[in-house]
């Protein structure tokens, strides 16, 4: 082979070469461990601290019982309570920390209650335009018990 | 945001993901392999009458190669995640595959420049002093023979080169049209044509491209215009735009024939929402003005000086026209919706990452890259030789 073209094909098998060798240091090790992805992720995010309580732990006799009877029997009771009210693992570990202030914003009402023209029509939607006159949603309607005005 | 649908639509469907930029891929990867063919109409098939712009073809495959990927880049938000397809690529994810191919056609198609401008580049490195030669060395990888022999084995690499490159660069289209055609659940996309017409409109606006930028050197260059390269570049257009249409109708022939549960949805989608980059852009003004101006060329004895404004034309109405394409398959492909009961629209914005001025923006860098590649490497003696000739054999 002539000298250049053989000068030609040695860069070529360096970059190939270098692809390789950088390939293996990006790729991380656990990679492929128990399927297409780092198979350390799956310790890590076992390893995150529980945030969430679930609405069961709600429930108890001296916490929310009574709310969550009526929320429990109402429409809402596919909206979980830590839905609005926020995560509330610290909460219920400890009852003196209290969790953040439920949202009521309007845009957050919003999420389910705008109009969209791809919802069932009979599910409950409003235009926030022309209804309610900007006040927040709870001022109205009870998100416990909808439709309880 | 309710005038934009119409029907029943999926919640998740409500926003169009593939925008502009996904239009350019496909158009811009298409170019390429259309100037690559162009070009090994001489190198391979040894179609002398294409020798101007062969070289200068290859150099604009280039050109548009290196921004052929920035599209999708831009379009994924974080570019520096686009090398992880090349990583860990799967085997079922298409796009990988693209990387890897896109990759091998890079190195392919360098190799094939470099062989093709060795002579030129050695010359000017011995010829010339300070950093330019230090330039023209590093490009001749600092081996300076350009005896017979060694001329011989790059010209039988060359040859080798050139074969795998035209499969290759078919592959790589056909590739793009493959991404589309196989997704299933997407009527409008869903159709093993899909890469060969993919395949024969990347030739069509190659070539369409190609006689444009020849024919603005030619104008910058106040070079005398040669009307074999012209003429045998419109005739290639005009066979190849024929496949091309055929093609396209072919398919929506058979998808209206066979009058499938989504002829529905489709011809809706023919009839509202792209009926003008359909059937106006796309069909008239992309094939068919083309296709009588072309055969027009072809009749014509004489009248040099109106054919080339035929040819002209012709060349612009298929670049946009192919533009059209790309447009109606991925937009279009999206404004149906997956119920098969509804359409959404695209509102392409201006600004910002997804936007018109981005677009622009990819678009004409390539220009920018080919203008920087020529100044380095000129393919500018070709036009001017080869027309010596062809006056000197015409007299």
């Amino acid at each position: 082979m002539q000298p250049h073209l053989k000068k030609a094909f040695t860069l070529l098998a360096i970059i190939i070469i270098a692809f390789i060798f950088v390939r293996s240091i990006a790729v991380p090790d656990s990679f492929g461990e128990y399927g297409w992805y780092r198979g350390d992720s799956v310790n890590e995010l076992r390893n995150q601290p529980v945030e969430h309580a679930g609405s069961q732990a709600c429930s108890d006799v001296d916490c929310h019982k009574t709310l969550y009877s009526i929320w429990s029997e109402s429409r809402h009771k596919t909206v979980n309570c830590e839905t609005c009210h926020g995560p509330a693992e610290k909460h219920v570990s400890n009852v003196r920390i209290m969790p953040e202030p439920a949202n009521d914003s309007r845009d957050f009402c919003g999420l389910c209650h705008y109009k969209r023209v791809a919802r069932p029509g009979e599910f409950p939607q409003i235009d926030p335009v022309t209804h309610g006159e900007n006040l927040r949603c709870a001022y109205c309607h009870n998100p416990h018990k909808p439709w309880f005005v | 945001m309710e005038s934009l649908v119409w029907g029943y639509v999926y919640p998740n469907e409500a926003e169009i993901q593939w925008s502009i930029l996904i239009v350019l891929y496909p158009y811009i990867t298409g170019l390429v392999a259309g100037a690559f063919i162009a070009s090994s109409l001489y190198h391979v098939f040894g179609n002398k009458e294409i020798k101007p712009v062969a070289r200068f073809a290859l150099l604009t495959a280039l050109a548009f190669l290196c921004v052929a990927m920035l599209p999708l880049l831009a379009h994924l938000g974080n570019p520096l995640r686009g090398i992880e397809i090349m990583f860990t690529p799967h085997l079922t994810s298409a796009m990988s595959g693209f990387g890897y191919i896109f990759s091998f056609y890079f190195i392919v198609v360098v190799l094939e420049v470099w062989l093709a401008f060795r002579v030129d580049i050695v010359k000017t490195a011995l010829n010339s002093r300070g950093w330019k030669e230090l330039l023209y060395s590093a490009l001749a990888l600092f081996s300076y023979d350009i005896s017979e022999k060694a001329l011989e084995a790059d010209e039988k690499l060359g040859k080798k080169l050139a074969i795998i490159g035209i499969p290759s660069a078919a592959f790589l289209h056909g590739y793009v049209g493959f991404i589309f055609g196989g997704i299933k659940a997407n009527p409008w996309w869903s159709t093993p044509l899909m890469p060969i017409i993919f395949l024969m409109s990347a030739i069509v606006s190659g070539i369409a491209l190609l006689i444009l930028l020849y024919l603005i050197v030619i104008k910058i260059k106040k070079y005398p215009l040669n009307y074999n390269t012209l003429y045998s570049l419109a005739h290639y257009l005009w066979i190849f735009l024929i496949v091309d249409v055929v093609l396209e109708l072919l398919e929506i022939i058979s998808m209206k024939y066979e009058a499938l549960e989504e002829i529905e949805i489709i011809e809706h989608l023919l009839a509202e929402k792209i009926a003008f980059t359909f059937y106006g852009i796309q069909l008239t003004m992309g094939a068919l003005i083309p296709f009588i101006l072309l055969l027009l060329v072809g009749v014509m004895k004489n009248r040099d000086k109106l054919k080339v404004v035929m040819v002209t034309i012709s060349s612009v109405f298929i670049v946009i026209g192919v533009f059209a394409m790309r447009w109606n398959v991925v937009i279009g492909g999206q404004e149906i919706s997956k119920s098969l009961a509804g359409t959404l629209t695209y509102e392409p914005v201006f600004f910002g990452q997804e936007g018109v001025l981005l677009a622009i923006i990819i678009l004409i860098l390539p220009l920018i890259i080919l203008r920087v590649i020529t100044y380095i490497l000129p393919p500018w003696k070709d036009m001017i030789e080869e027309n010596e000739e062809a006056v000197v054999s015409s007299e």
